[in-house]
């Protein structure tokens, strides 16, 4: 129990509790040549900030824009390289590179056990998405159930073992070390979820896992409306979820369908997602069926 | 200052080890408590998203434009500057204030003049940031500085320490799950908003009202609404019947 009375003075907190820490302020490089910098704080803060004394972790600034260009152009290259439109199955394809693993796979539906294998990247990704269908237990289906990733950087620890009794065996023997994934969600709304592994133990870097990330929030796009290149759903706004949410009883649909709907009278008339989305919060606009098709 | 509600907030704050622990209801408590402990307007907490955005995850009132407010601190703001440095950063007169003109104007126009945010940070590890609004002008006073600092403080080390946080890899599916469930949650403030005539912060509300009275986490319930699980009804609040607006036909 921590008392009141010493959590006001947190410095003492922070002197009991360092050494169960690593220390971690070395300068970190991450995957990609970006470079996550540590940098030592110079500024006379409070004495709190005194005591804490090691740097702060500053983030290269690696914006949310910038990394999701960075992704959508890898995507399409896989796409032009494959000579067809951009689909889910490309964001299978481009990941492994580019978020340094040994493969992926991807499927569709509204969770893993019902949703079909759309794409595998080789032959361990489909032992892996057969062994969870099969034995019941795994990364995909727990992420499935959470709506967050599940991140299993090493299936030999103990954390592994205790969680997935029979699939961290199994996944070993097929040749995967690490196994993270990935749902393709938007709140409630689920497309599906996306496998990768490694043949090594290690976790995803910051870096990586940001991209990781970015790779599914894509995925998950192409999969709910296959547009050749996604809406941009750019910086995110509380509207467009609480739009979509409005949408279900406007239209009287589910909110994958009420999600589809809105983007789709945002592309077809050409307006920013996110001011659709203001004006129905604001209830300037009210969706009826077939809407979303052009004035005149 | 409330002692005996400080005393009981600690306490709050350091019980992450429970079964049913939840995130956005642990930092929901944090921006609360802070609102009726340090005499500040609005607060509100903002966790790193390793996508590269600041997203918020609670906050005191759940007013659109006030919402607002806390989200666009993604671009510019004190809360990006405090989690970029790891020093809290504030503006006694954001008025006067040339750092962040976009920020400063729409703080403005919800009502509030004087701004401070506290890092959420352990060691070289800042995870977010806590945001506190004033309508007044001038500085914070240091003591409530010094002690939101220590709540944010001490959420942060009670997040950090829990033992089931202590890998990285579960302080990121934490933090994501989180993020997913406040999406959930904005979708069945919408779902619930239209329903019943109220705006989002009525709804909001009201659905937080009644996850505590079927003893159900706020994600859970919300969940379990936009899946068309569970209903709501209006049974508290004042929800209005009319639905406003026009409709949106070509």
């Amino acid at each position: 129990m921590l008392l009141p009375d010493i959590a006001l003075h947190s410095a003492v907190v922070f002197r009991a509790g360092a050494g169960k820490l690593a220390a971690g302020s070395e300068p970190r490089f991450a995957a990609g040549g970006r470079r996550v910098h540590g940098e030592r704080v110079s500024r006379h803060g409070n004495a709190i900030a005194r005591e804490r004394g090691a740097a702060a972790r500053l983030v290269a600034p690696v914006t949310y824009i910038e990394r999701r260009g960075r992704v959508w152009g890898l995507i399409a290259e896989q796409a032009a390289a494959r000579g067809g439109r951009v689909s889910a199955a490309d964001v299978c394809a481009a990941v492994v590179p580019g978020v340094q693993v040994s493969g992926a796979w991807l499927s569709a539906g509204l969770d893993a056990q019902a949703g079909h294998l759309m794409q595998v990247t080789d032959e361990v990704a489909r032992q892996l998405a057969d062994l969870q269908l099969t034995l019941g237990e795994g990364p995909l289906l727990d992420a499935s159930g959470s709506g967050g990733p599940v991140l299993a950087s090493d299936l030999a620890d103990g954390d592994s073992g205790a969680r997935w009794p029979v699939f961290a065996p199994a996944a070993s023997m097929a040749g995967a070390a690490a196994v993270f994934a990935f749902p393709l969600v938007v709140g409630a709304i689920r497309a599906g979820v996306l496998g990768l592994y490694r043949d090594r133990p290690g976790p995803l870097s910051d870096f990586q896992l940001g991209d990781a990330l970015v790779f599914a929030d894509t995925a998950t796009l192409l999969l709910l409306d296959g547009h050749e290149r996604p809406a941009d759903l750019g910086t995110y706004r509380a509207e467009i979820d609480q739009a979509t949410g409005m949408l279900t009883e406007q239209l009287d649909v589910n909110i994958t369908d009420a999600f589809v709907r809105l983007r789709a009278y945002a592309y077809v008339n050409d307006i920013q997602l996110a001011d659709v989305a203001r004006d129905i919060v604001a209830r300037r606009l009210r969706l009826v069926p077939d809407s979303d098709l052009p004035p005149g | 200052m409330d002692g005996q509600l400080l005393s009981a907030t600690f306490v709050e704050l350091t019980d992450t080890m429970v079964a049913d622990f939840d995130l956005i209801d642990f930092l929901h408590v944090l921006t609360t408590r802070s609102v009726e402990l340090l005499d500040v307007s609005a607060a509100g907490l903002l966790l790193a998203d390793p996508r590269g955005e600041l997203r918020v995850v609670a906050t005191s009132s759940e007013a659109a434009r006030v919402l607002e407010l806390f989200q666009l601190q993604s671009d510019q703001g004190p809360c990006l500057d405090c989690f970029r440095s790891g020093q809290p950063v504030g503006s006694a007169d954001l008025n006067a204030d040339p750092r962040w003109p976009q920020f400063a104007q729409q703080a403005g126009e919800v009502g509030f003049s004087a701004v401070q945010a506290l890092p959420m940070r352990l060691r070289d590890q800042v995870i977010g940031a806590l945001n506190l609004f004033r309508g007044t002008v001038g500085a914070f006073d240091p003591e409530v500085v010094q002690i939101g600092q220590a709540l944010a403080d001490v959420a942060t080390i009670s997040l950090l320490h829990d033992r089931s946080m202590r890998r990285t890899d579960t302080l990121n599916e934490q933090l994501q799950t989180a993020l997913n469930s406040r999406v959930v949650i904005e979708q069945a403030k919408g779902k619930l908003a239209e329903r019943l005539g109220v705006d989002v912060n009525q709804a909001f509300t009201l659905l937080r009202d009644q996850a505590r009275n079927r003893n159900q986490r706020l994600s859970d319930l919300a969940r379990a609404f936009v899946d068309g699980t569970q209903v709501i009804s209006a049974s508290s609040g004042s929800p209005r019947t009319s639905r406003p607006g026009r409709v949106g036909q070509p």
